[in-house]
């Protein structure tokens, strides 16, 4: 049983369509990783999940549900019942997100208020327990500062409680190592890891750092100009990419250990205001094909991917052999 | 904290020495000698006066002797109004003033900042466009021309309804002090009103307010506790400003709504070249703008973490 | 449904067709708000120095037949001579008689009807109902109005002093009209004795007159005159000096900065107001004498260090590009250093802070002549025609609703226009001036 289901979801900002067609699934304790470039719309899709996409902003799914029961639309007084309850997450940036004239205790405690219903002094103690267990060091005292007085790694340990405080279904994880400094990285996604396992939290990873993604996702979706254009498992997607994009990417990325030579991709993303024809991606594919000036639909691959590539269509050439 | 305080309270002492530094020599550099002006004066007054303030003595006699008066809290004896103390000019007058000032600043404060969130919560739409709109107009309208459209709307008021409503002018009850604090914290206001819409957008499109929606925080709870306080923090800076702004502001209405406040005094002092008056009041007025810029200050860390706990260490 | 192989053969790029690629145009399009200031703007410099020349009466010349009055065209007044009496003719009269009526004066007469001693005369304004103001009360058979009579429609009504039954009413509405010695005053009848005409040309008051009868139309342009001097000339002058020291400051540094930024701070610390009626008192100037010097020298002494702050800031910014450092290293000299390369780069900054500065002095000379402090009669300023016309709010709101609408519009329109000056540099500078 899928715990969310999205299914081509659309957005259009001020007719703008930011996202064209999202569609990937999670299961129950499942983790995984929406990678892509920046302004691909990863962000945007963990907003939507929230009730949180801008107000000018007009969605639109097929499908759109967390544990079967549909997600509010947008805008309603109902996603109150939802955000921070059943889905938590967490932000980029900690030292912007928390609000900085509240001390951390102050704003702990006001999630535990909120949803458990619990009173103030009961809230206090359920907050320093959870930042002990986060392994944040004097815990009591550290109640009483301020998100100014703390690194960036201790800041994203209270994000994380803040956004585990109500053992959530769904925890969305928002590039939450980008700002930080590489050794705090690893801890940062040790404890984010353990946490998931520890709670049976299933986890929407947003990253574009396949690095990472490498070491804490169970299963990844890859994302282009407003619409995913592979689903895969782990280790299927590291082995062999089913989307040209996911190989570019891929092989963007420098390797210690490795001859291969580094390769950028060449061109830059389409502009999605201007109206786009066929697959978005062809203009920068180095196997483009005639047919490719129509928009391809998600196609079965190999080893249980699923992608939006021609390649996979089963009347293409390659695919004649495993034809039935 | 304590010596972030001590420190700004040293500095306004300091400032408020060069303040009354430079009135005093200011006023000395008066052409001729202020007893000598053709002002009617009785033999008795001007004997009181010169031994008071030993005009025949050396200038930096003189000055020592002013500022050990000042020191004391002396500020002389009226010219014009004989064997009135500036003192009692000052302690009589300044409550009214304060009254004024304070109720104007109240209202400046409290709707800045709700129109300002008003404007900022509708950004382009109606609710944020009239409120821009009363904001240019505030702004541009002296303060003066505005007191007296003020009375205006209020006696066609008072004929339309047949009975007094509200008092075209003067003090005593309560309901003299609406309208004049009203027409005095305008112009603050709006100016308040136009920071306020611009903090309050900064806070609005701010990622913690961003997490904090997305941990269920909504209505009520999101603005009180998430956005006006951080909204209003810009705007408390700008306190000691706005309670100059009221102050000088005040003279004028004063002088329209005949309310009896030190600034009327203070104006009618000028007109009347009273110059123990206009010193007096001058060096008080000064160092009661100066108190209020460090108080703000200091309150302001008090507000603000960020600023009383690193310059408490600092 | 069946999609053909060579759909997926490698897709061949087109022939390259040659496109026009259309540039952005980076050039900057004023806002529509910004063209509609500067021209309200210009429209009132124009007004205020162009004016005079074709409105040309005399802001300080008082007509007594006229004070406070709307909008008057220009009009055909008869001459009286005020301290002839008329004639009254021989013939009894049958009624309430009107013998000859003017703004001057309002001559009346009446039969005796038999049993009535003495006369009461009321006057009403004939639009409102019942008797009006008792004018007089007497054994006489005529009278004479003199009492600020205005061109519209009177009642009299003439009543019976003891009884106070209504003899007589009757209706009348005085010709514009102008006394002899007024007439010579104003220079339109020669002061010589002997005949005159009968009419003399009244001038137009196109926005009406005063309190004291002065034509409100050059009044206004004359008191632009002061409002827009001091407006314009006290923030050139004290952004020009400050900008001048701070920048010296900045560029110099050492000492003489740590001492310009000192006397800033101190200078910013005064009470801005008390301290501008404390040095206009300093120049020895009281109240009710003219002075838009003092007022523009206490502006320079108060204002500059905003202007010296900014300045002093972009100075320390620019003199650490390395541009200078390569012009200092071919040899150029300070002066032509300063010239050259750090004035351009703060001009458009130095502009904006003129054009912000601009609605304040005009706010500051507008509150101090209204107090009094500021210009005084016989020049004028706008806030000075304020303080005039408050005193007849009440009766005549015209007379302080044109000056005041005159400063709001000008401070309006100079704020935005700044506002769109900062606009500009902001997206020229990207973002670097502030």
């Amino acid at each position: 049983m899928n715990l969310l289901e999205v299914d081509q979801l659309r957005l259009d900002i001020a007719g703008v369509p930011a996202l064209r067609d999202v569609s990937f699934s999670l299961r129950d304790g499942e983790c995984r990783a929406l990678v892509g470039e920046s302004g691909s719309g990863k962000s945007l899709t963990a907003m939507c999940l929230l009730g949180l996409a801008p107000a000018n902003a007009v969605l639109a799914a097929r499908r759109l549900s967390l544990a079967g029961e549909a997600l509010p639309p947008q805008g309603r007084r109902d996603w109150r019942l939802w955000r921070g309850r059943r889905i938590a997450m967490i932000f980029q940036n900690p030292m912007t997100a928390l609000n900085p004239t509240q001390s951390i205790g102050a704003q702990l405690s006001e999630s535990f208020c909120l949803h458990r219903q619990l009173r103030k002094r009961d809230a206090r103690h359920a907050a320093i327990a959870l930042l002990e267990r986060l392994s944040i060091p004097r815990a009591e005292q550290r109640m009483r500062q301020y998100p100014f007085e703390f690194s960036g790694g201790m800041l994203q340990r209270v994000m994380i409680a803040l956004a585990v405080a109500c053992r959530p279904q769904l925890l969305i994880a928002d590039e939450p190592t980008t700002a930080l400094d590489v050794t705090v990285q690893a801890e940062v996604l040790a404890l984010l890891a353990e946490l998931q396992r520890e709670q049976g939290t299933s986890l929407l990873f947003i990253s574009h750092d396949l690095g990472v993604v490498a070491r804490i996702a169970d299963s990844v979706s890859v994302m282009y100009a407003g619409e995913t254009v592979e689903s895969a498992s782990c280790e299927a997607l590291f082995r062999a990419a089913a989307h040209p994009y996911t190989e570019a990417l891929r092989a963007a990325v420098p390797r210690l250990h490795s001859t291969e030579i580094m390769r950028a991709i060449p061109g830059s993303p389409p502009d999605l205001r201007q109206p786009l024809h066929g697959c978005a991606f062809a203009p920068r594919c180095g196997q483009r094909m005639a047919i490719c000036e129509e928009a391809p639909p998600l196609l079965a691959a190999a080893e249980g991917a699923i992608a939006r590539c021609w390649r996979w269509h089963p009347e293409h050439p390659l695919q004649w052999r495993k034809a039935p | 904290m304590l010596s972030f305080i001590v420190r700004r309270l040293l500095s306004g002492v300091l400032t408020i020495w060069f303040i009354a530094t430079a009135t005093f020599f200011a006023m000395h550099a008066v052409p001729g000698d202020p007893l000598t002006q053709d002002k009617a004066m009785s033999p008795a007054v001007r004997a009181q006066l010169e031994a008071r303030y030993g005009l025949d003595k050396p200038l930096g006699e003189q000055y020592q002797l002013f500022l050990g008066n000042m020191l004391r809290g002396d500020f002389g004896i009226s010219f014009t109004q004989e064997n009135r103390r500036v003192n009692d000019i000052i302690r009589e007058h300044f409550p009214v003033s304060a009254v004024l000032g304070l109720a104007a600043l109240a209202i400046a404060l409290v709707g800045g900042v709700a129109a300002g969130s008003v404007a900022a919560h509708f950004r382009n739409r109606w609710p944020d466009r009239v409120v821009m709109f009363a904001v240019i107009a505030a702004i541009s309208v002296p303060g003066f021309v505005i007191a007296g459209l003020a009375q205006m709307v209020i006696v066609q008021l008072n004929q339309l309804a047949g009975t007094t409503l509200l008092p075209v002018a003067g003090w005593g009850s309560a309901s003299h002090i609406w309208v004049p604090a009203l027409v005095l914290g305008l112009g603050t206001m709006a100016y308040l009103s136009r920071l306020g819409r611009a903090s309050m957008l900064e806070v609005l499109s701010s990622d913690y307010i961003l997490a904090a929606r997305s941990r269920g925080i909504s209505g009520g709870r999101l603005f009180w506790r998430h956005q006006l306080r951080n909204a209003v923090l810009p705007v408390v800076t700008e306190l000691g400003p706005s309670i100059a702004a009221v102050t000088t502001g005040g003279f004028v209405v004063e002088l329209i709504f005949a309310i009896p406040g030190l600034g009327r005094y203070f104006v009618q002092a000028v007109q009347q070249l009273d110059y123990t008056v206009i010193m007096g009041t001058t060096v008080f007025y000064g160092a009661f703008l100066v108190l209020v810029v460090v108080l703000v200050d200091i309150s302001y860390g008090l507000i603000d973490p960020r600023i009383r706990l690193t310059q408490g260490r600092g | 449904m069946a999609i053909p192989v060579f759909r997926f053969a490698p897709w061949q790029p087109p022939e390259p067709v040659q496109a026009s690629v259309q540039q952005p145009s980076a050039q900057w399009r004023p806002s529509l708000s910004l063209i509609a200031a500067g021209t309200v703007a210009l429209a009132m410099l124009l007004l205020v120095a162009l004016g005079p020349l074709l409105w040309q009466q005399d802001p300080s010349q008082q007509w007594l037949s006229q004070i406070s009055r709307g909008p008057t065209p220009a009009l055909a007044a008869r001459v009286v001579d005020g301290e002839r009496a008329a004639r009254l003719p021989i013939s009894p009269a049958r009624r309430l008689e009107v013998l000859e009526s003017n703004t001057e004066r309002v001559q009346l007469r009446w039969p005796a009807p038999s049993g009535v001693t003495r006369y009461r005369l009321y006057r009403a304004d004939a639009r409102q109902p019942g008797r009006g103001l008792p004018l007089w009360q007497g054994r006489e058979l005529s009278y004479e109005d003199r009492l600020q009579l205005r061109r519209k429609l009177y009642r009299y009504t003439l009543v019976d002093a003891d009884s106070g039954l209504l003899l007589f009413a009757t209706e009348t509405r005085p010709e514009p009209a102008i006394s002899v010695f007024e007439a010579q005053l104003q220079g339109l009848l020669a002061v010589a004795d002997g005949p005159h005409p009968n009419y003399v040309m009244l001038p137009a008051h196109p926005l009406g007159t005063d309190a004291l009868g002065r034509d409100l139309l050059a009044r206004l342009m004359a008191g632009g005159r002061s409002s827009l001097f001091v407006g314009i000339v006290a923030p050139l002058l004290f952004i020009g000096f400050g900008s001048l020291f701070g920048g010296l400051a900045g560029y110099i540094g050492g000492g003489f900065d740590q001492f310009a930024m000192r006397l800033a701070d101190f200078v910013v610390a005064l009470p801005f107001l008390l301290f501008m009626i404390l040095l206009r008192i300093v120049f020895g100037i009281g109240p009710g004498e003219n002075g838009i010097m003092p007022l523009i020298v206490a502006m320079l002494l108060l204002s500059w260090p905003s202007s010296a702050r900014l300045i002093r800031g972009q100075v320390l910014a620019l003199r650490s590009q390395p541009f200078i450092d390569s012009a200092r290293l071919s040899g150029v000299g300070t002066p032509r250093i300063l010239w050259r390369h750090i004035l351009p780069n703060v001009l458009p900054i130095l502009l904006v802070a003129f054009s912000f500065a601009i609605p304040q002095a005009i706010f500051t000379e507008a509150f101090l002549s209204f107090i009094g402090m500021g210009v005084s009669p016989p020049s004028t300023s706008w806030g000075a025609m304020c303080n005039d016309g408050i005193k007849t709010l009440l009766s005549q709101p015209r007379q302080l609703l044109w000056p005041a609408a005159m400063i709001s519009i000008a401070v309006l329109a100079f704020n935005i226009l700044g506002d769109g000056l900062r606009d500009l540099t902001d997206r020229r500078g990207g973002g670097q001036g502030h």
